[in-house]
């Protein structure tokens, strides 16, 4: 790629290239950015961010799949390791830290992966705590980072059980704090019933469903209708 | 009538007279008789004694059941943990036999007398052969045991970049599946072990149906014929999760005469019955959560509408929970399985 190339043509090359789960196209993407001055944050968020979003709607409508949505993460974070250190600090868009992790009794994290994918292709600040978190550690390292949001997943209906514990925890110590929650027993009723501030059926959908929680609890909304 | 006549002669397409309970039920009988759920796993006899417990107190029409979905890890080399602390519900892996490529090529199969978990198994079929219960060994499915081997977003990755050790790996599993049948079949005959194999990893919440029928399905059908060969003649498949896209191609995969075939709440029982009813006993689907959260009145509505959409089910059905019935699951619930199965029949 050694001719001049547009912002634009930049951004479309690595969205697709994400997309097609194309790491050679990425990198090569990311190296082209760097080489014709484009902007590594716009290149980040206008070219990978959008085609992970995409990856996201094509795992939503069960055209991509985990395998698809691991190689499409592969891909985008081999690009970001190319553009990272030219990033200038700048902000744009919603700056979110997120505290994540699959909470204690449970070792399933796959669908708390992919959620962090999808949260750090959004340029959120995420702290994964992995899997079979003690229920004090998620307030712990919220306190630790000043997180603005706790994500807990589970997978089996014991360790489902520590939600609602981690949550009376959570927001007796830092009620503006926004919990989410996520995984196969979890529904929008149960994450009510728990005291979430939100729930997210799966990726795809996570970084929106989240955008929209911390407005709720920063708008003071107590509760919350699906 | 003894505790699984009923099952029993329902697999020999004889008259039975009512729908028979399926038990899918192992942490609840620990805690139900003031046990830990690790005894469930950990000690044969407890676990056999336990579960008959409760099985007699809700009127199970089967098991004692003795495995665990995280099986694989163990008697591959790897590492397992017990069931500890409130919030765990059966063992899970603490270290993968397989996390690079280069562990691939250290993989052997299994002694089935001595890998694992293994020999606690067969203590606990023992005690199924001298209690009269239908023998069973949980040793699958082919691509759950390959995501015990191997963490899960290792194999798909490799799905798309490095297929050659996808294969390799669901060639061990299923080699692994096979000798451990052959074993059981030695030590109690084969017509009298009914296999179980769970498989939820090749759910499509995972998986697409095209990764299903380029790695999963050869080998389970593989297994499934090599096991049928040897003379079992039923295999009990737990088609766990959303696999509404792989139902077409289960059909492909022999499960004896007939086969079953349990589903959870993502597979509708019709649905179930229509692809697979006509060579399996259809088994399913209460929620599990709703056994956890719900009211009784809601699980009665809901075995009724599972009870009825079973009756059409050419082999016969079982009323089951969808996957396992949470331990602390509130024990009126689970009555009521029962209740509403015997309500069915007085109403006809």
């Amino acid at each position: 790629m050694s001719s001049r190339m547009e912002a634009e043509e930049i951004f479309k090359g690595l969205s697709e290239a994400v997309i097609a789960y194309d790491e050679d196209k990425s990198v090569e993407f990311a190296k082209a950015a760097l080489e014709n001055d484009v902007d590594p944050t716009d290149a980040i968020l206008k070219g990978l961010a959008h085609g992970m979003e995409k990856v996201g709607e094509l795992f939503d409508k069960q055209e991509y799949f985990v395998p698809e949505m691991l190689a499409c993460a592969d891909a985008l974070n081999a690009a970001v390791e190319i553009l990272k250190p030219h990033l200038k600090i700048r902000s744009e868009g919603p700056q979110v830290k997120v505290v994540i992790g699959t909470v204690e009794g449970d070792i399933h994290e796959i669908g708390k992966n992919l959620v962090r994918i999808m949260f750090d292709a959004a340029g959120w600040e995420v702290y994964d705590l992995g899997g079979n978190v003690k229920l004090e550690r998620f307030l712990e390292e919220q306190q630790k980072t000043g997180a603005d949001v706790v994500a807990l997943s589970a997978l089996m209906t014991t360790s489902m059980a520590a939600i609602p514990e981690i949550i009376k925890m959570i927001k007796s110590a830092e009620p503006r704090v926004t919990v989410m929650v996520g995984g196969a027993p979890l529904s929008w009723e149960l994450a009510r019933k728990y005291g979430a501030d939100g729930y997210s059926p799966n990726c795809g959908t996570a970084v929106n469903d989240t955008l929209e929680a911390i407005r709720r609890v920063r708008e003071g909304h107590g509760s919350w209708e699906r | 009538m003894t505790v699984t006549d009923r099952a029993m002669k329902l697999l020999k397409g004889e008259t039975i007279d009512r729908i028979p309970l399926f038990p899918f039920i192992l942490g609840f009988c620990a805690k139900n008789a003031g046990y830990p759920i690790a005894t469930i796993y950990q000690d044969a006899s407890k676990s056999f004694e336990l579960q008959t417990f409760t099985l007699e107190q809700y009127s199970f029409d089967w098991g004692p059941l003795y495995g665990y979905a995280s099986y694989g890890t163990w008697e591959f080399g790897g590492e397992i943990k017990m069931p500890e602390y409130n919030y765990e519900q059966a063992p899970f892996h603490t270290r993968f036999p397989v996390n690079v490529e280069e562990d691939v090529d250290q993989l052997q199969l299994p002694d089935p007398a001595k890998a694992g978990v293994l020999p606690i198994a067969m203590e606990f079929s023992k005690l199924q052969a001298s209690n009269q219960r239908p023998i069973s060994i949980i040793c699958g499915g082919n691509f759950s045991i390959a995501g015990n081997i191997c963490p899960v977003e290792t194999l798909c990755r490799w799905m798309l970049k490095k297929p050659e050790l996808v294969h390799r790996i669901m060639k061990m599993a299923t080699d692994h599946i096979v000798d451990v049948v052959r074993y059981w079949c030695e030590a109690f005959g084969a017509a009298q072990v009914i296999p179980q194999m769970w498989e939820p990893l090749a759910a499509n919440i995972i998986i697409s149906p095209k990764q299903f029928e380029r790695f999963v399905l050869p080998y389970l059908v593989e297994s499934s014929k090599k096991i049928l060969a040897m003379g079992v003649q039923h295999i009990l498949y737990h088609i766990c999760g959303d696999q509404n896209k792989n139902l077409p191609m289960w059909t492909q995969v022999p499960t004896g005469n007939p086969g079953l075939c349990s589903f959870g709440i993502d597979i509708d029982l019709s649905v179930a019955i229509e692809y697979l009813g006509e060579n399996n006993v259809i088994i399913g689907n209460i929620d599990p959560i709703a056994l956890l959260s719900e009211t009784p009145d809601t699980i009665y509505n809901l075995c009724k509408t599972a009870i009825e959409k079973g009756k059409s089910a050419p082999r016969g059905f079982m009323l089951s929970s969808g996957c396992e019935v949470p331990p602390e699951a509130p024990p009126y619930n689970v009555y009521i399985m029962q209740k509403a199965i015997k309500d069915s029949m007085a109403s006809g």
